[in-house]
């Protein structure tokens, strides 16, 4: 069985009116930049699993995570009810779609919505280890008043000239991947960390990888 | 009559073997991974597998190695396969039980739990 850590909401942020971010404080656990912990939930009378992608880097004391109300969900109504001060059970870090420095490679960036979670330790670190490789994120929201993290992303993108920050709107996502790195140009030794909701996900992982873009280059979680 | 399948589950780290006979159209027996799935079956009959992101192949700790009867096992697909290619311990006939759903009603399937099913990775910076 995974060993259980029990943490303490220290402090809520609200981004939206359904998006908050919860800092949890507790045992400092080790984690690589895109993992997640899987918070076990006490609703209705047994323990939900859910996973959720860690947005803060190892380096802080807290762990946080970012979630939205999931309409008909069971664990997001329950995490968004907590108010501070209450205990959150959880297991890990867990999972694989990591980055631990910046790829020697140009590293391509792509999160939609609230999947910005795993992505936001991973640029800091990619930014932090950079090389001379660039490094952009491609980020789709509805509109720019939804971008989870902008003052810090533009922060970023403003004192490092290696990194470029770009909204889409979600719908456009794929038009975007493709218009860029797949009809702009027959460079093919990118490097790709995708997250986002649902089908987007694999549809630009086959995008990618139909294009000629090696197997492992396209890294993704798809929630 | 009722269909019978059987998985029978050896554990890696010497705990004693299970064999849970059910009856595949009965599925889900209870509400993590794809209904049917291995580790549906299991979790619905008592036995513990780890399942970190809750059963939506999204991580690789409900790797299992498949030891009899895969053919009677619904094929991976990429999702599945680049998630394997990260498992520790992975072998030719590893899957994972969130997404192995047992599609054939007479199943006879043999499952090892590994001892590491874990990805609880530690930090290549010595965190």
């Amino acid at each position: 069985m995974a060993v259980e850590h029990a943490a303490r909401v220290a402090r809520i942020v609200e981004h939206a009116p359904d998006t908050r971010s919860l800092f949890l404080r507790g045992p400092r656990i080790a984690f690589r930049p895109g993992q997640f912990i899987s918070c076990l939930l006490p609703v209705g009378g047994e323990t939900l699993i859910r996973p959720y992608s860690i947005a803060s880097s190892p380096e802080e004391d807290d762990l946080e995570i970012c979630l939205n109300l999931v309409p008909g969900g069971l664990g997001s109504p329950y995490l968004l009810g907590l108010p501070a001060g209450a205990e959150v059970r959880f297991t890990g870090p867990w999972g694989t779609f990591v980055l631990d420095r910046a790829p020697e490679a140009e590293a391509i960036f792509v999160a939609d919505g609230t999947a910005i979670a795993p992505i936001r330790p991973m640029l800091r670190r990619a930014v932090a280890t950079a090389t001379r490789h660039p490094l952009h994120l491609l980020y789709g929201a509805a509109g720019p008043e939804r971008l989870l993290y902008r003052a810090e992303l533009e922060a970023m993108a403003r004192e490092h000239t290696g990194f470029r920050f770009e909204h889409v709107p979600s719908a456009r996502l794929r038009d975007a991947v493709a218009h860029r790195w797949v009809d702009g140009d027959a460079d093919r030794g990118r490097r790709f960390f995708i997250c986002g909701v649902g089908a987007i996900v694999p549809a630009l992982r086959d995008l990618l990888r139909g294009a000629g873009y090696e197997r492992r280059a396209v890294q993704y979680e798809k929630w | 009559m009722p269909s019978v399948a059987r998985i029978r589950v050896i554990f890696e780290n010497g705990d004693p073997e299970r064999v849970i006979e059910f009856d595949p159209a009965r599925a889900p027996f209870q509400h993590d991974g794809k209904s049917g799935s291995i580790l549906d079956v299991l979790l619905g009959h008592g036995i513990h597998l780890e399942h970190a992101c809750g059963g939506n192949c999204a991580c690789t700790t409900c790797h299992v190695v498949v030891k009899g009867g895969g053919d009677t096992l619904s094929a991976s697909d990429e999702s599945e396969d680049d998630l394997l290619d990260k498992a520790p311990g992975l072998t030719p006939t590893s899957r994972l039980g969130c997404q192995a759903v047992v599609e054939d009603p007479d199943a006879e399937i043999v499952v090892v739990i590994p001892r590491y099913t874990i990805n609880q990775i530690v930090s290549e910076h010595g965190g």
